[in-house]
């Protein structure tokens, strides 16, 4: 998203600022969704405080945009927010969360529920950069529907001093996920929670983790598969340890229970390699600038 | 321009250098020939300053300054390149990115290496994409001393033309004051750069320096390195 002013629904605080809806999608924020369509009702049971709904029912050529942003002190943020895109609708989703200053002691907890009907695709990027003493959960489930296709990109590179992340991902029959996981943790407590369920025949999921654990930061990940159908998940989680005062844990976890299915995972936790670190540095570069193109290398997938 | 006073190099407690003298100027491209660990690499290493090769005797002057104790990034700022032997990859950074952060030369469009710009550094680069890969890098930081280590293994003799045509027109040919300190142990670079004086490392010493890099080529062809000890070239 190249800026707020492009987003189709930009929320600042607990204001919404704008809503742009493109032809043939629907976007609303979730409380007035919720009391419009009975549907809602049944898969949202309370009746959200704030965030958005989006509701792609016809083909688009562009990109949906949305921005949540904090822009004052101790804000807490309470969002639920719905993407729904219709059958064998192809979707983009770029959606910014973030906080406009450094110092704001925010609070931003999502609950997300998106649901790629029949035959439909989303590729959802979904970028966060927060603030040195912001708490951030997001806890988001997605739904893939029989033949759907989910890419999920997450980017946390200016993280906050808290983040919990929870995602659940339930694929239905010969529905495909490709979760992309990136985080740089800087001075950060950082918990995630990754579920990927197969649940229909001939579903597939991938989920690819990078963690960077840079100045006193504590993450630790579990990542689940969780095959009971005839499938494929794969899982993996790749950490980077930056400096002597930081800690990752990572804990894949892969459980069968369909002797069809294939389930596999890889983990590994690496250090900043010398030899690279001194051949970027040969270049001019110094030392504080080499580390961060490694990193910034380790944490592109 | 380089003056190198009995240096000595460790690597683990263990001597490899044991005392090497070699003065470059200006303009001058100079050979270093030597068997497997003669202490080439660890030579051109310990120029660049290398923190894994600790000096423990002996000065490095560059320019007239001491750069012994400088750290590697001051030393390519002050104009020291060295092209690696095996130089390592960078996963997922872009030879694009990396030369965006380094290039003094932000004009430079190289043909040959095009291919190279969108791919990760060195990640799965065969043996003569890696060698483009740093001669693109040492071109882009229009040094004043470049060391190739062992730029033509691995290369066939196109290639070996090819990257020399490269050094004449990009390096030298836009200074002609950079200076060239070449690192072989196969030689056939040495045609095509025709150094001014060959040097003959084995056992960490520098133990021939010669006008000849032809004869003393020839010669260690025929005789082999042990030969070199007692070769009469030594005393040109």
């Amino acid at each position: 998203m190249k800026s707020a002013n492009t987003a189709n629904f930009l929320q600042i605080d607990h204001r919404v600022e704008k809503i742009n809806q493109p032809k043939g999608t629907i976007i609303l924020p979730s409380p007035k969704a919720w009391e419009d369509f009975a549907w809602l009702r049944k898969i949202v049971k309370t009746k959200p405080k704030e965030g958005y709904f989006i509701w792609v029912k016809e083909q688009g050529d562009s990109p949906l945009a949305s921005c949540v942003t904090i822009a004052s002190r101790k804000v807490n943020q309470q969002l639920t927010n719905i993407l729904v895109v219709e059958k064998n609708i192809q979707a983009r989703a770029n959606v910014l969360c973030n906080a406009k200053e450094k110092n704001l002691e925010g609070s931003h907890k999502a609950k997300g529920v998106l649901i790629i009907k029949q035959g439909a695709s989303l590729e959802y990027t979904h970028i966060h950069k927060w603030g040195l003493k912001d708490f951030v959960n997001p806890d988001y489930e997605f739904f893939l529907e029989k033949d759907s296709k989910l890419i999920y990109n997450y980017q946390n590179l200016l993280p906050p001093k808290k983040l919990d992340l929870v995602n659940a991902v339930h694929c239905q029959e010969n529905a495909s996920a490709n979760i992309n996981l990136v985080v740089n943790g800087l001075n950060s407590k950082v918990s995630i929670k990754e579920d990927l369920l197969l649940e229909g025949k001939d579903s597939q999921a991938v989920l690819k983790l990078r963690l960077v654990g840079k100045k006193k930061s504590n993450i630790e990940a579990r990542s689940r598969v969780v095959a009971s159908a005839p499938s494929k998940g794969h899982l993996d989680c790749q950490g980077l340890l930056v400096d002597k005062d930081s800690r990752i844990v990572l804990s894949p976890e892969i459980v069968c229970e369909n002797r069809l299915a294939q389930i596999t995972h890889e983990a590994s936790i690496g250090r900043i390699s010398e030899e690279e670190l001194n051949y970027l540095m040969m270049r001019g570069l110094s030392e504080n600038e080499a580390i961060d193109l490694i990193v910034g290398g380790f944490l592109t997938i | 321009m380089l003056k190198i006073e009995n240096l000595k190099v460790k690597s683990r407690d263990k001597e490899i250098l044991k005392g090497i003298d070699l003065e470059i100027k200006e303009g001058e491209v100079q050979a270093v020939l030597g068997p497997n660990a003669s202490g080439k690499s660890t030579l051109a290493q310990a120029i660049m300053g290398n923190p894994k090769y600790r000096v423990s005797g002996g000065k490095m002057l560059f320019e007239g300054k001491d750069i012994s104790k400088l750290g590697m990034e001051k030393r390519a700022k002050l104009g020291l390149a060295l092209s690696w032997q095996n130089p390592p990859a960078v996963k997922g950074l872009k030879m694009s990115q990396l030369l965006e952060k380094i290039s003094k030369r932000k004009d430079l469009k190289i043909k040959e290496t095009e291919a190279l710009l969108n791919r990760e550094v060195n990640l799965d680069f065969s043996g003569g994409e890696k060698k483009m890969s740093e001669l693109l890098q040492i071109i882009s930081l229009n040094p004043k001393l470049v060391i190739f280590d062992e730029l033509d293994s691995g290369l066939d003799v196109k290639r070996i033309e090819l990257a020399s045509k490269l050094i004449k027109k990009e390096i030298l040919g836009k200074n002609p004051k950079t200076a060239v300190l070449i690192i072989t142990h196969s030689g056939s670079i040495l045609n095509f750069l025709k150094p001014s004086i060959a040097n003959v490392i084995v056992g960490g010493r520098i133990i021939c320096r010669s006008n000849d890099y032809k004869k003393t080529f020839q010669d260690i062809k025929k005789y082999g390195y042990e030969k070199c000890k007692h070769c009469k070239l030594s005393s040109n």
